[in-house]
């Protein structure tokens, strides 16, 4: 029996919103979730940060909705809420009580259909100083906090939309205008460039209503302009490209990072199953090899990034305990790259035991579900695809991964970043 | 843009459908072990959750950060299986096996397919009854944590973090420690103190087991007696010391990190037990002062000021009580005004108390957000294991919005100026002592001292 057998129900307004209804009535809430086809790849130059700082602002207050409301509102309804910017989307959504349905999609289309009438200096100069004090928090006030900003450059060409971080960098925060927002908001945030999944407890006869009421008025944008710069890349960086950081971190920490075919490619699931083979639990072949077996490492940690631009990437990190060199780390780290292309079934299925358990942990509460559910709409067409995820995970082979390390984790397409504390360079 | 209707107005909700904790079958097995039970079939997982009564509280001061290493060490293996084929076997069920170790309790916890539940508790069972903590992996196990030590002292908020409990509470309250423990305390342990730590505390008489998921009841039984039945004794009740504090009057402490581009700020005191009969009303007005995004302190701090990504202030309930805190980070700059800022908003809600719509709102928050929090078998058996933890009535979770719901504006008042008290704050600061020391005692809020970072 199939694990996930989650219902989708799929409509399209007249003005391209693409809606997904899936229903779930075990506990009376519901999830309204919106995916923004727009990230940091589509920021252009000098203007860094700006998807990022933008969604912001989306809760700054609308037409409709004055400053500070859209939080008072949901939270008094008992909901929970929040959005987030990364590489390719901006989402945004709210978890409710059900019988707050209409408030959501109430708040989310007023934003959508009205929110250029609301913004003020004021409020972006306000928001500037909290994306910036978010940059000190996370990235410069924070051991290691820079790390994406090296690696993503480094695996990435500077005409490439990745080749800077979702963060940005201070200058551009602090460069952005009001004009900027009003161009922004008309070139993306269009109904024919998001997708809206409601999930949880609701009828989806009266939803539909809803949402063609909230929605339904605000009218169709023109397609979004093509990405800055250049988003094709060759598969393989080339080379090993390195850099060292002399930090103030307590530990050495070695990142390794590769090009891998981007997330929506079918070659994507070898690098899924790669990294977990690599990196996630005890019983895997660096937590087992460097730290237990040498006890040359604190921790290790794997990542395939579902990226869709031309490449995504692999990355890894080890922390070096207190004696170990950054070589020897870098070295092990190597090895064990190298030895993928020996996999045994048993790994294989231990990895995908353990993706499965993660993928319906994953999908428990409405809000991660409606979140699935908008990406695989969004990147696939195909919002109940999250149902056959796991058989398409199965079907890796130890032979694919073979194919896939000879492919992609060998020395010509890697990246390698050094952190070293300061003064033990 | 014009709009076809009227979009001015909120929209006006609709039927309330009702939502009951789900029912809980409880048992207690011939050992003591309490046994939970809660049915959630909403998807074919289930969580197991071990609770037991062996949290770094009791722990002696010489051996701090015993209770999380005994915790961490467990994965060492046992006298029938080597961590490695530990590992292998449980993450080939596709279950991790977590151990997380609190003040009050540590909690094994593992999450896989119904389907597999059978054989994870099974090897659940081992890890806990039968570890041998063979001296390699002890050893080991025990350098990652000195490394994690070393790797805190870096990160300005777990410093903050550390620093604020120590200032808070006077010497030799467990509190005042970093919950894992200090180098000069792990160092010297060995299998040995932690087998001991064990027979002490991993015992039947005084834990429970909580299950949660698509499970059928009946079978759990069974299964839990194959697993936990020749399990035996009972946890000898530990000294109930004082939780006392380091001064009597308000202190500015800094801590120095020469160039820090942000200030990490604790202001806190010592709090109250999960045992207060204010908790609810303590829940309404810190969810009104920092506990959510429109509290006074976050729309203050960050949505009028732009000092700060974010400040939340937080109760930490616990079986004694636990502190009081603010906590924020801000831009090197404006720290002393943030502190202003923040001293400013405790001091105004406590002497005016919140407005009646203030106290309506945040009720209606709490209330409405608690169904929201009981979606996974995760979250349902922690909340179940909170009645093993701190042996609350088992209606608790059925009476809980009632109980809220009952809290009254004048409750909430008195609470706060009862248990926040900004007279009695010690404010931890990390950040360039050169840059905030000034206008840190221009604000006159007390003595201030520096500290460097160790």
């Amino acid at each position: 029996m199939a694990v996930l057998s989650i219902p989708v129900e799929r409509h399209e307004l007249d003005n391209g919103l693409r809606v997904s209804l899936s229903v779930d009535k075990t506990i009376p809430v519901v999830a309204v979730n919106l995916w923004y086809s727009v990230g940091s790849r589509n920021e252009v130059e000098g203007r860094t940060g700006f998807a990022h700082l933008f969604e912001h602002m989306m809760f700054q207050g609308s037409e409709h909705v004055a400053k500070n409301r859209h939080f008072e509102l949901v939270e008094r309804a008992g909901g929970s809420l929040n959005a987030s910017t990364w590489f390719d989307r901006t989402n945004y959504f709210e978890t409710v009580p059900s019988h707050h349905l209409e408030l959501a999609l109430w708040l989310e289309s007023d934003r959508m259909g009205w929110m250029l009438p609301a913004m003020t200096q004021e409020k972006l100069d306000n928001q500037r100083d909290v994306v910036m004090n978010e940059r000190r928090q996370r990235y410069d006030n924070q051991p290691y906090g820079d790390w994406d900003e090296y690696l993503q450059a480094m695996v990435f060409p500077d005409t490439h939309p990745y080749h800077h971080t979702v963060i940005g960098s201070m200058e551009d925060i602090a460069a952005a205008t009001l004009e900027d927002i009003g161009e922004f908001f008309e070139t993306f945030y269009i109904p024919n460039n998001a997708v809206l999944t409601v999930c949880g407890d609701f009828d989806p006869e009266r939803a539909l209503q809803l949402v063609e009421r909230y929605f339904g008025e605000i009218p169709r944008g023109e397609d979004p302009p093509p990405l800055p710069g250049d988003p094709t890349l060759e598969p393989l960086i080339g080379r090993t490209v390195r850099e060292v950081v002399e930090a103030e971190v307590p530990l050495p920490r070695v990142y390794m990072a590769a090009r891998v075919p981007p997330y929506t490619d079918e070659g994507f699931y070898a690098a899924e199953v790669a990294a977990s083979v690599l990196g996630t639990g005890r019983a895997s072949r660096l937590y087992g090899s460097l730290v237990r077996d040498r006890r040359i490492a604190k921790d290790v940690v794997t990542h395939a990034f579902p990226l869709t631009t031309g490449s995504s990437m692999i990355m890894l990190w080890a922390t070096g305990l207190p004696s170990v060199t950054p070589e020897e780390l870098e070295t092990a780290l190597d090895e064990e790259l190298q030895g993928l292309v020996t996999v045994s079934e048993d790994e294989v299925a231990r990895a995908v035991a353990l993706t499965e358990t993660q993928l319906v942990r994953g999908v428990e509460q409405v809000g991660d579900r409606a979140d699935m559910l908008s990406m695989f709409d969004r990147y696939f067409d195909d919002p109940a695809r999250l149902n056959s995820e796991v058989d398409r995970l199965r079907a890796v082979s130890p032979g694919d991964l073979k194919l896939f390390t000879e492919g992609f984790l060998g020395t010509d397409n890697r990246a390698v970043l050094t952190y070293v504390p300061k003064g033990a360079a | 843009m014009a709009a076809s209707f009227d979009r001015s107005d909120a929209p006006v909700p609709g039927p309330i459908r009702g939502f009951d904790f789900p029912p809980v079958a409880g048992s207690r097995m011939a050992n003591g072990l309490d046994l939970r039970i809660v049915r959630a079939a909403r998807f074919p997982i289930v969580t197991a959750m071990l609770i037991l009564d062996a949290g770094e509280w009791a722990v002696d001061p010489t051996q701090a950060g015993l209770a999380v290493l005994a915790g961490d060490a467990l994965e060492g293996g046992t006298a029938r299986h080597s961590a490695a084929e530990l590992a292998e076997a449980l993450e080939g069920l596709g279950a991790g096996l977590g151990v997380t170790t609190g003040w009050d309790a540590t909690s094994v916890t593992v999450s896989c397919l119904a389907e597999r539940l059978g054989e994870a508790l099974a090897l659940m069972a081992e890890v806990v009854l039968e570890p041998t903590f063979p001296a390699e992996e002890f050893d080991r196990v025990r350098d990652q944590r000195l490394a994690a030590i070393q790797q805190r002292a870096m990160d300005p908020s777990t410093v903050a973090g550390d620093y604020a409990a120590r200032f808070i509470h006077a010497d030799g309250v467990p509190f005042g420690r970093p919950v894992a423990g200090k180098e000069e305390t792990i160092g010297p342990l060995s299998g040995d103190d932690a087998r001991s730590w064990l027979g002490k505390r991993y015992c039947p008489g005084g834990a429970g087991l909580v299950v949660v998921g698509d499970v059928d009841g009946g079978e759990i039984d069974t299964l839990v007696e194959g697993c936990f039945g020749a399990w035996s004794g009972t946890v000898e009740p530990s000294d109930s010391a004082a939780v006392t504090p380091r001064h009597e009057r308000r202190r500015v402490e800094i801590v120095h990190r020469p160039g820090a581009v942000q200030s990490e700020i604790r202001m806190g005191h010592i709090g109250v037990s999960k045992a207060t009969p204010d908790y609810f009303s303590l829940l309404v007005y810190n969810t009104i002062l920092g506990g959510s995004f429109t509290s006074r302190l976050n729309l203050n701090l960050r949505e009028k000021h732009g000092f700060t990504y974010g400040v939340r202030s937080q109760f930490r309930f616990r079986r004694h009580a636990g502190p009081f805190g603010i906590s924020t980070a801000v831009e090197t700059a404006v720290t002393a005004d943030a502190v202003r800022e923040a001293m400013s908003e405790v001091e105004t809600l406590g002497k005016d108390g919140p407005s009646a719509d203030e106290v309506d709102a945040a009720r209606d928050y709490i209330v409405g957000i608690f169904p929201l929090r009981l979606e996974t078998t995760s979250q349902l058996a922690s909340r179940v294991g909170e009645l093993i933890i701190y042996g609350l009535p088992g209606d608790y979770h059925a009476t809980y919005r009632d109980r809220l719901r009952a809290v009254t504006r004048e409750e909430t008042a008195e609470a706060g100026r009862k248990h926040v008290r900004p007279e009695d704050m010690s404010i931890v600061v990390v950040g360039d002592a050169d840059e905030i020391r000034a206008p840190l005692e221009a604000l006159e809020l007390g003595p201030v001292e520096v500290h460097e970072v160790g």
